[in-house]
């Protein structure tokens, strides 16, 4: 039953482009591109119970790394997304390791301030950065095996793939050891490190992990735009990655998915009026702490359950 | 050069005595209902719209107006202390998690109903200058450490003297053992809120006419608020207002020596660095710790 459901999703995703029309394919590819940063931010918030306010600014390390790369160095867009996704990485591992010193209350301000300083440099080093204005001419990948990115339908199955790899690797740190250790870090600290478990080294490597996948979102988000913006990875994306992750269902696996496709696509489809856009998901926000903690993907598991 | 260092300083308290009004009501907040609302920033943005409005719609009396928007913002606080902090006490992460979808509702409601460009907030106070050795500073900046230290004077008196500020810091030291002596904790839990509240349209209201009206200007001032917090020890009243003040001056100072570009930064990172030397704050008090 399940496996059939997951056939048909993919079959269904496969052939989107083919019967749909331009603009909802472009509405796809935002919920392809916004849900990458929140699979990092579920493995964090969701999975390990860590609620990090500064995540979208390691997406914009791993953007503006790749876009200097792409720009400034010539060097092509795999390499750059890989690069790219690495220095978010590694930053994701310093930082988080000075922020994981601190906890609840402490670790979240700590991290909206990095997030905060991280922005500043995006929006004021304008020698590397370009400033606030942002970086513009960043390249779509370079055609692959006839497969030419500039086309919105390839991009498409581009962030599509890239969407699910970023999906496969939550589907196997999950299951893995590793994010099992994860969940009795959230359930119970000091139980789990009673029983012989480094706390710290866990935290910083599902901090870099988490972040190194913001960073390959943000590089993928900054070649379909063809351009960096710090708005893009200000104070407000991040609190706008925390919605997509709540709404969708922290801790669980298609919870990132949801998440996108309601806050990308359901305006899209209502046609609400974008200022009150978002004062709706604030409020929606609320009332799903007020009523139904566990997001979208606890209220379908409890419809599925009956 | 000694000039600029007293402009600066003046300066720094100003914007200082703004972090120090927020700190304040997010101190007194987590003190007793142990909830850090990072929404207390848009509800000092806030605090600045309703004045402006009641100012220029309602009454031509800027005082009038402050007292007004006070009143208007500490009735929000006890609703939002009643429909979404109560129910969900006790979680911690549920509760941040619901401040900040209060930061996005109100912020952009806030841009539905005023659009999002800046309001022009026109007092008599920010054009007449006074003199202060070879400087001049508009009266406003007075007016704002003026009312802000006596706003925090009046705050002592009342936690240290009346009863009802003794029963408040009761139920920050120990919430069960105030209850057990009697204490009404759930009613000083909304009139806290409502204090909290009211302070941060104090803040928004004073610093309005001076930076603008805006949808964003709580953001910068709430996280520097925060750190004023962290730096004064995290729930201590007193350090709460040396925290924001010391946060206000250094980083004016900091624009003597590094792009103002980054004046956001330095107050964040020396933040960051005096946390990590010492956890507890400048002075080692930590009233309501949590591990």
């Amino acid at each position: 039953m399940r496996i059939a459901a997951l056939i048909l999703l993919v079959a269904a995703l496969g052939a989107a482009p083919t019967v749909s029309p331009p603009y909802l394919l472009h509405v796809l590819v935002l919920c392809c591109l916004v849900s990458i940063p929140a699979v990092g931010l579920n493995l964090m918030l969701g999975y390990t119970g860590l609620v990090s306010l500064g995540h979208m600014a390691f997406a914009g390390i791993g953007a503006y790394t790749a876009a200097v790369l792409m720009v400034d160095a010539k060097l092509g867009f795999w390499a750059a997304l890989a690069l790219g996704t690495l220095a978010a990485g590694a930053a994701g591992g310093a930082i988080g390791a000075v922020c994981l010193r601190f906890r609840s209350h402490f670790f979240m301000i700590v991290t909206l301030a990095f997030g905060l300083m991280l922005f500043s440099v995006m929006n004021n080093w304008d020698d590397v950065t370009r400033g606030a204005a942002g970086f513009p001419g960043i390249p779509r990948p370079v055609p692959l095996g006839g497969f030419a990115f500039g086309r919105l339908e390839n991009f498409y199955y581009l962030a599509l793939g890239c969407a699910a790899l970023a999906f496969a690797v939550q589907w196997l740190v999950v299951r893995s050891e590793f994010g099992r250790i994860l969940v009795a870090l959230r359930q119970d600290e000091r139980l789990a490190q009673a029983r012989g478990i480094n706390a710290m080294r866990y935290k910083t490597a599902v901090f870099a992990l988490g972040s190194a996948i913001a960073g390959f979102g943000g590089v993928l988000q900054v070649s379909f735009l063809r351009v960096a913006a710090p708005a893009t990875f200000s104070l407000g994306e991040s609190i706008n990655a925390v919605l997509v992750v709540i709404v969708g269902g922290a801790g669980s696996l298609a919870g990132p998915a949801l998440g996108a496709l309601v806050f990308v696509g359901l305006p899209e489809y209502l046609r609400v009026a974008s200022e009150w856009r978002l004062v709706v998901f604030g409020v929606v926000l609320v009332l799903l702490m007020l009523f139904a903690p566990r997001g979208l993907a606890g209220l379908l598991e409890r419809v599925w359950r009956r | 050069m000694l000039t600029s260092i007293l402009e600066q300083t003046v300066n720094g308290l100003m914007a200082g005595s703004v972090y120090v009004l927020i700190a304040l009501g997010m101190v007194l907040i987590y003190g007793v209902m142990h909830v850090l609302n990072f929404a207390h920033g848009v509800l000092f943005m806030l605090g600045g719209y309703v004045c402006h409005f009641i100012f220029t719609r309602v009454t031509g009396s800027y005082l009038l107006a402050i007292v007004l928007s006070m009143a208007v913002l500490a009735a929000i606080g006890i609703a939002l202390e009643r429909g979404v902090f109560r129910p969900l006490q006790g979680n911690l992460r549920n509760q941040v998690i619901a401040s900040l979808g209060l930061i996005l509702a109100i912020e952009h409601l806030v841009i539905a109903v005023w659009g999002p460009n800046a309001l022009q907030f026109k007092v008599p106070a920010t054009s007449a200058l006074v003199p202060l050795g070879e400087l001049r500073f508009p009266v406003q900046h007075l007016l704002v450490i003026a009312v802000t230290l006596t706003v925090v004077a009046a705050l002592f008196i009342f936690l240290r003297r009346s009863k009802f500020g003794t029963a408040v810091r009761a139920a920050s030291q120990d919430r069960q053992s105030a209850m057990v002596v009697g204490i009404p904790v759930e009613r000083i839990d909304w009139i806290t809120f409502a204090l909290g509240t009211a302070l941060a349209a104090l803040g928004g209201a004073l610093i309005g006419p001076l930076f603008l009206v805006f949808p964003q200007m709580g953001d910068a001032p709430m996280v520097k608020g925060l750190a004023g917090i962290l730096l004064g020890g995290m729930g201590s009243v007193p350090g709460a207002v040396i925290g924001g003040l010391l946060i206000g001056v250094v980083e004016s100072l900091s624009t003597l020596v590094l792009p103002t570009d980054y004046r956001d930064s330095v107050a964040f990172f020396i933040m960051v660095a005096i946390l990590l030397v010492r956890p507890r704050g400048l002075f080692g008090v930590r009233v309501r710790g949590e591990d």
